[in-house]
Parts: C-alpha cells; structure tokens; sequence
C-alpha cells in the first residue's frame, strides 16, 4: 500500500482481536453442528453431521463449544467492567469511543441512507458507525438468549426443576429462530460489510490486523481522525503494517470463515423445504 | 357314509379350532406397522435396498389438504363427540382398527423431533395394545406415572415437570397454537417479528450500501480529512 511506514491506525487491540477469532471459530462450530442435526433427515445434513462423527457427537461438541462461548461471554463482561473509563463515568459511556448506542447513531443511519440515494452528503462518521454498534450488541444479547435457551436445553432434568418442562418446548424455538437470524445476519449482512463492499473488497483486515489504513479510515471515518488531530494524539495511535506472512494469514482466516458460512448459508436454504420443522 | 362321517368330522374339527383357538391379535404386536419395523430393521442392520434411498423429500404418497386419506376415514365430528380420554381402551369401537396403523389417524404425531430424528415408534411410549386414554387413571400416560413410567426409560431421573414437555409440539406459527400453546406462539412471533425486522432494514440498507459505493471513487493519498462520494 504506502510507502509510510505508519500508515495504519490502531483500532482493536490484541485481546479484541483474540476475542474476535475465538468467537468467529466457535460461532462457525455452533452453526456447523447445529445445523448438522436440524437438516439430519437430508443427504446435506446427514454429511455435516459426518465431519463432526455423527448425530450424537454433533450435540456434544455444540454443547461444549456452547459452554466455552458462555465462558467467553462471561469473560468479557468481566473485560467491559475493566475497560470502562470510570474516572469519567458516566459521560465517557455516551462518548464517541464507547459503543453505547447514541442519538446520533439514528442520524447517521438515515444521513447514510440519504447518501445512497444521493440526497445528502455522507455523514461524518467517529469511531463506530452505528452498524457495527449494531453488530455488537446483536452478538451481545444473542448470546444472552442462546446461551441461556442452550444451557435450559443442554440440562433438561436440571432445567425442568426451573421451570415447568413445558418451557424446554418455548426454549428449543427460541433457539431455533435466533440461531437463524445470527447465522443469516453474518453470513449476508456481516460478510458483506467486511468483505465485499468497494471500500473494503477483497478485506478488511481490522479486526485481525488490529489496524485500518490511514487514508481509508480519514476518509471514511473523518470525526474520528479529526478529534485525534485536534487532541494531538493521532501519531500515537499510528502502526506500521503488519509482515506479509501475518496478512496472508489474515486472508485465509477471513476467507474461510466466509466460505464456510456461504456453504452452511447456502446448503441451509436449499434444503429447508425438505425438514420437519 | 364314511365320507360323509369324514368331511363332518373335518368341517367339525375346522369350526372348534376357529372358536377354541385364540384370536390372531395383530395390534398387539409391539409394533404394528409394517412401515416402521421396516424402518427399525434398516436402522439396526444398517442394510437399504437401492430404491429406498431416495432422497426424503420425494414421498410416494401425495396428500390433498382437508381430505383425509383411507377407505373409511374415521368422522372428525364424531371424533370430538365422543370422549376418549379416560378410556380403558382409548380406540374402542373404531372400525377396522387391527388393521390400521397409527399414523393413518395421528399423522402430525408423526412429526416431532422423538419419532424423526430419535426414530422411537409410537408403542414406544404409548405401549402395547390396549392403548388407554392419557386420563385413565391406570394409564402409564397420565402425567401423575408419566415421568416414571414414560420418560425416565431413557431420561433418567425425569420429573413430573420435566414430562410436561410437549412431545408432539404443535406447528408454533399457527393460529390454533395461540389456545393450545399461547407462550409458545407469542415466543415464535416475537422471535420472527425480531428476525424479519433486522432483515426488512438491513438487506436494503446493505443492498443500497454495496451499490452506492461503486459509484464512489476510493479517494487516495490525501492529507484532509474528506467526505466520499
């Protein structure tokens, strides 16, 4: 790319971006073998359950890989209360470097919306843009509700002394539904966003790299760069690129999460008609 | 004469063995139909003959909806005349029922995750013949002995709670489910509204989005803050 050699700013750190590929690789497990069981009465399902040793090994592994995500979860409230700036709490929570969706989030979305049709210019996005807020707390309060119907499940005998048995039945769709929605958003929504987009084709390397391009990110994101140059603190945050092994890396990672999840997408909706729901 | 002796003799003899023998009991087999010992027998042996693995989609059988399959369909009305949940013998008095399969009458009892993905037939948990009502109060069914005699034969431990679970859920979406079921059906539309709301926004957003920005050039190279497009 440039020749500078801090050409890129600094966006995620590294526990982030471990978070981030520990969660990529335990949601395409989830979905792989979830799936696997669901589509059982297909030739498709009948060969993904094969990869993880069939229809009852398949549940073992989700369950596993279930309670290492609730444990990540766990985690990484635990992380949130640490990296809370509580010497200015609570006005650092609505700030431009918190994720707490804001008033201004809604604007931006129908700023942007005027902008693809050509109605305004495009809004001046800070350090988040709203859809990756949205990303966010969509995984935030989709773990809460799959991990929650996932343990009620995984523990029925226990479960039922919670709550009536009955529930087990309200559970298993609510599972169901969300799980669907997760899979669909990332594997349409997501992918796109990160891979396919002009701006960002063939990847962004953000969330692996730790790091986006300079003149991308003042291009795109102009508050951000410009409340860093007013601050005086946008050298410290700027990195040079990372060694040409750790982007090839970066490219396979991200690419097989994206093959991955068109194969699970794809086979999904083909065969769909041809379960018992 | 002495033909005559015999041939009396014999239809004699023909006539007390049919009244003193006892009666062929084909429902009381274990399990009734052909269907599902076939079934059993692919699964234990693990051997398929080539026609008969198609894929599950193509069923030989086509169904019109609102009419019910057979040759004496058994009248809905009287169905929901007759009371039949504390019967000793819950299919007393229905025509032909030695020769009938289950699921010639509880078809959508055939479609839940026990009897599909499980592959447990029905006398598996309703038991042998006679079948009695779930309310009868000697019936392994009835929810007081459900879960000791029922469920626990494979969860072990089972509570009354835990047998509640509805084996035979009903289709969520519908509208009848709203009586039968109300937590479920509000639980499954709130979840859809959830899902078809993220969609109805962000397909055309992301749609509009990925458009939009092939007709913005990637500016380059610039030292000031600037806007695309």
């Amino acid at each position: 790319m440039s020749p500078n050699n801090m050409a890129r700013i600094k966006r995620f750190t590294p526990l982030q971006r471990i978070f981030h590929v520990l969660l990529m690789a335990a949601f395409l497990a989830q979905g792989a073998t979830g799936l696997a069981r669901m589509y059982i009465e297909t030739p498709w399902g009948k060969k993904l359950s094969w990869v993880f040793g069939g229809y009852e090994s398949a549940l073992t592994i989700h369950k596993y890989v279930g309670i290492f995500m609730v444990c990540g979860f766990l985690l990484h409230v635990l992380y949130l209360v640490a990296a809370i700036d509580w010497r200015r709490f609570p006005s650092s929570l609505f700030g431009p470097d918190s994720l707490l969706p804001h008033g201004r989030d809604i604007k931006h979305f129908f700023l942007h919306f005027g902008w693809f049709l050509g109605i305004n210019k495009a809004p001046q996005f800070d350090r988040w843009g709203y859809w990756e807020k949205f990303d966010y707390w969509a995984v935030f309060w989709g773990m809460v509700i799959m991990g929650s119907t996932g343990l009620l499940l995984a523990y029925p005998l226990a479960a039922s002394r919670l709550m009536p048995g009955w529930g087990l039945n309200v559970a298993f769709w609510i599972h169901r539904i969300e799980a669907i929605l997760a899979m669909a958003h990332v594997f349409l929504i997501h992918f796109f966003i990160a891979h396919l987009r002009r701006h960002n084709f063939p990847m962004d390397r953000a969330m692996f790299e730790g790091s986006a391009d300079l003149d991308d990110t003042r291009h795109e994101r102009p508050s951000w760069i410009a409340r860093l140059d007013k601050a005086g603190t946008l050298d410290s945050v700027l990195v040079p690129e990372a060694k040409v092994y750790r982007r090839v890396l970066f490219y396979l990672l991200g690419y097989t999460a994206v093959a991955l999840g068109f194969f699970l997408l794809i086979g999904g909706l083909v065969n769909s008609p041809y379960i018992t729901w | 004469m002495n033909r005559f002796i015999c041939s009396t003799t014999s239809a004699l003899g023909i006539i007390a063995a049919l009244l003193l023998f006892p009666e062929i009991t084909y429902s009381a087999e274990e399990v009734a139909s052909a269907l599902r010992r076939y079934k059993e027998r692919e699964v234990s042996t693990g051997y398929y003959e080539e026609y008969e693995v198609l894929p599950r989609h193509q069923r030989p059988m086509v169904g019109v909806p609102g009419v019910q399959r057979g040759i004496f369909p058994y009248s809905p009305s009287a169905a929901r005349v007759r009371i039949r949940t504390r019967l000793a013998d819950s299919h007393q008095g229905i025509k032909f029922y030695k020769r009938r399969r289950c699921e010639d009458c509880h078809v959508k009892e055939t479609k839940d995750i026990h009897t599909i993905r499980a592959n447990l037939t029905c006398r598996q948990c309703h038991g042998g013949e006679p079948i009695a009502s779930i309310e009868h109060y000697y019936s392994s069914m009835n929810p007081i002995r459900r879960h000791a005699a029922v469920c626990s034969k494979c969860h072990e431990g089972a509570s009354a709670s835990f047998a509640s679970y509805v084996v035979h859920t009903p289709n969520p979406a519908m509208a009848a489910t709203k009586k039968t079921f109300p937590v479920l059906f509000y639980a499954f539309w709130i979840m859809v509204g959830v899902a078809v709301g993220t969609f109805v926004v962000f397909l055309p957003h992301t749609a509009l989005w990925g458009i939009r920005e092939l007709f913005a050039a990637k500016e380059k190279t610039t030292s000031e803050p600037k806007q695309h497009g």
